[in-house]
């Protein structure tokens, strides 16, 4: 049993409590409103799905499928990378599961098809059909998309909102939101691209989306929601001191003027032959990932902080050293710090990794001493190869 | 003392079975979602096309390709060849319309003729359709050879005409659809204008 501090006692139990980190996420409750109004969203987008791909089984079956095997394909080191990003107190697989499908299906068939529509046509009958073509969908999609994605994190918010708590929750939901649109969306343009050739060369034609869609991906939705998800949250303010309105308004209009300028790139750059080919590529990508890069870094400092607060009692005893717990609560500086002090890549990762889990287990129990909250604590001891702080592990249950 | 079970609503918060504080999140969800599925369209159904086609205007279908439109239809997609937007001759789309009647202008890369290209297109939208038996050539003004076939049912008429955009080498040229839809009755109101546009189809600067 290890001796701890009252007040970092106390302090590791706001952030059990403020986080919510450790509960479980249950999608079907059918006392919440919230639930009915998902089920609403991903049972029409289910059947605009349908209806949209439902033609394309007989003659661009070939398109249809073999998008659906590229992009199945290139979503696995999206999952793999954004798996990376879902750190400190880390979102359950079902809710970001629930996010996926609400950005795949009901944001992409229910929302964005339907409403892109009409507006692009409002365009085009404002700003004629040239003017339409270059500013349509940049001053379309940016509302349509951005909001219908969104959505998905408010009702994710009331189905658990215990969990879904500071900026950097917005921020990894936002982009598996974001993850589940652009998958859906790009088969939907491996079989429109289909389209426009008539089914002629559908293999070649879904290569050619993959190519385009998978490499502009990079800074393509996924980036687009997280950032505007973590301005949702800032705006919300759902942990104390955290409601930063301005700054949650600028990411939401960061996220829409990126996702504009992305769209009309043609227009922005039009009269600058060599800006209109390498400018999406020199400017606009580097740019969104800069975006990025700040929000993500802006969003994780109170997640950091719960992480500092929650393994504090653990410092104090002596489990965890103050290194380790700059890497496991820092940013990548402090990661690759840690690294060059151990002087092993490998030991590093299973120590930063041993320290989450013991951290895990802790808000999972709420605090409170188990056979699983001592057994991670022996497995950072046994990683560290320090003195034996803790009680030998009784056995998991 | 509170009750802290999952999934367990207090009385206090209850509204036909359900949990009252999730409504107000639930509600906007609902709301935003309607306002851009519906709200958009009830929108655009209030704004009128205005963007005839002026006595002079000439169609841009890409590569030097162009159309005379009739004049009063209204250009609701695709670019004049006073907009110099440079446009692609395989990714063109042209759509023109007037009472019942709308026109489809498709850019397309196929190799092949014309009639084959005709074929793709019937096999690949609908192998079903009730496209006459007997297609018949086109020739336009400029010497291009088509291929149409109409096709009538009670949901209207159709008319299909297919072109390969060069007159030395149509083989590998880009194609065009021209795809015509009147509502029951009104083909024949259209057809002099129809046939207009048809004739007045040309190459492009490079034949």
């Amino acid at each position: 049993m290890t001796v701890t501090g009252v007040p970092a006692k106390n302090s590791q139990l706001t952030a059990i409590e403020e986080s919510g980190w450790g509960e479980r996420f249950k999608l079907i409750q059918p006392h919440n409103p919230a639930f009915w109004v998902y089920v609403i969203g991903v049972g029409l987008g289910a059947v605009g799905l349908i209806k949209y791909f439902g033609p394309a089984f007989g003659t661009y079956r070939l398109a249809v499928t073999s998008g659906i095997i590229f992009f199945g394909i290139y979503l696995i080191p999206w999952l793999l990378f954004l798996r990376r990003q879902n750190r400190y107190t880390a979102q359950p697989a079902g809710l970001l599961g629930a996010g996926f499908l609400w950005g795949g299906v009901a944001a992409t068939f229910w929302i964005a098809l339907p409403a892109n529509t009409a507006l692009l046509e409002i365009w085009t009958k404002l700003l004629g059909p040239t003017g339409a073509g270059t500013w349509g969908a940049g001053l379309s999609a940016p509302i349509n998309e951005e909001w219908g994605k969104a959505l998905g994190l408010i009702l994710l918010i009331a189905l658990a909102p215990r969990l879904v708590r500071s900026a950097y929750d917005g921020f990894i939901i936002g982009a598996f939101i974001g993850l589940g649109f652009q998958v859906f969306e790009d088969v939907l343009y491996a079989y429109n691209n289909a389209t426009s050739s008539f089914g002629v060369g559908q293999l070649e034609s879904s290569l050619f989306i993959l190519a385009v869609r998978g490499f502009v991906g990079i800074t393509s939705h996924a980036l687009f929601s997280a950032v505007f998800c973590a301005g949702v949250m800032w705006i919300l303010g759902r942990t104390p001191g955290e409601r930063r309105v301005g700054r949650g308004v600028a990411a939401c209009l960061a996220a829409m003027f990126l996702h504009f300028a992305w769209d009309d790139a043609a227009g922005l750059f039009q009269g600058v032959t060599f800006l209109l080919i390498a400018g999406p590529y020199l400017i606009l990508m580097p740019l969104a990932i800069v975006v990025l890069l700040v929000v993500r870094r802006l969003a994780s400092s109170k997640e950091r902080l719960w992480m500092r607060e929650l393994l504090a009692p653990e410092v104090e005893s002596g489990v965890i050293d103050q290194p380790l717990l700059d890497a496991v609560s820092g940013l990548h500086k402090d990661r690759r710090h840690f690294r060059k002090l151990v002087h092993s890549r490998r030991r590093a990762r299973h120590l930063i990794e041993s320290a989450h889990d013991l951290a895990q287990e802790i808000a999972t129990s709420g605090g409170h001493e188990t056979p699983r909250v001592a057994h991670a604590r022996a497995e950072v001891l046994r990683l560290r190869g320090g003195p034996a702080l803790a009680a030998p592990p009784r056995p998991l249950p | 003392m509170s009750t802290d079970i999952r999934g367990w609503v207090p009385v206090e918060h209850r509204w036909l079975g359900l949990d009252r504080r999730q409504l107000k999140p639930a509600i906007f969800v609902l709301v935003v979602a309607l306002l851009l599925i519906y709200g958009w369209p009830a929108l655009n159904a209030v704004v009128p096309w205005d963007n005839p086609i002026k006595a002079g205007d000439v169609l841009d279908l890409g590569d030097g390709a162009t159309a005379v439109p009739p004049v009063g239809w209204q250009l609701e997609d695709g670019a004049l060849v006073s907009d110099n937007t440079g446009v692609s001759a395989t990714r063109d789309t042209v759509r023109l319309a007037m009472g019942g009647a709308t026109i489809n202008m498709i850019g397309a890369s196929f190799d092949g003729s014309a009639s084959q290209f005709l074929d793709q297109v019937i096999l690949s939208e609908d192998p079903n359709a009730n496209i006459s038996a007997s297609p018949t050539t086109f020739t336009t003004a400029s010497g291009l050879v088509g291929v149409v076939r109409t096709a009538s049912g009670s949901e209207g008429d159709e008319l299909l005409a297919a072109f390969k955009m060069s007159n030395t080498d149509p083989a590998t040229a880009p194609a065009l659809l021209v795809d015509v839809n009147t509502v029951p009755g009104e083909f024949q109101q259209y057809s002099g204008e129809i046939q207009d546009l048809l004739r007045s189809i040309t190459a492009g600067a490079n034949e």
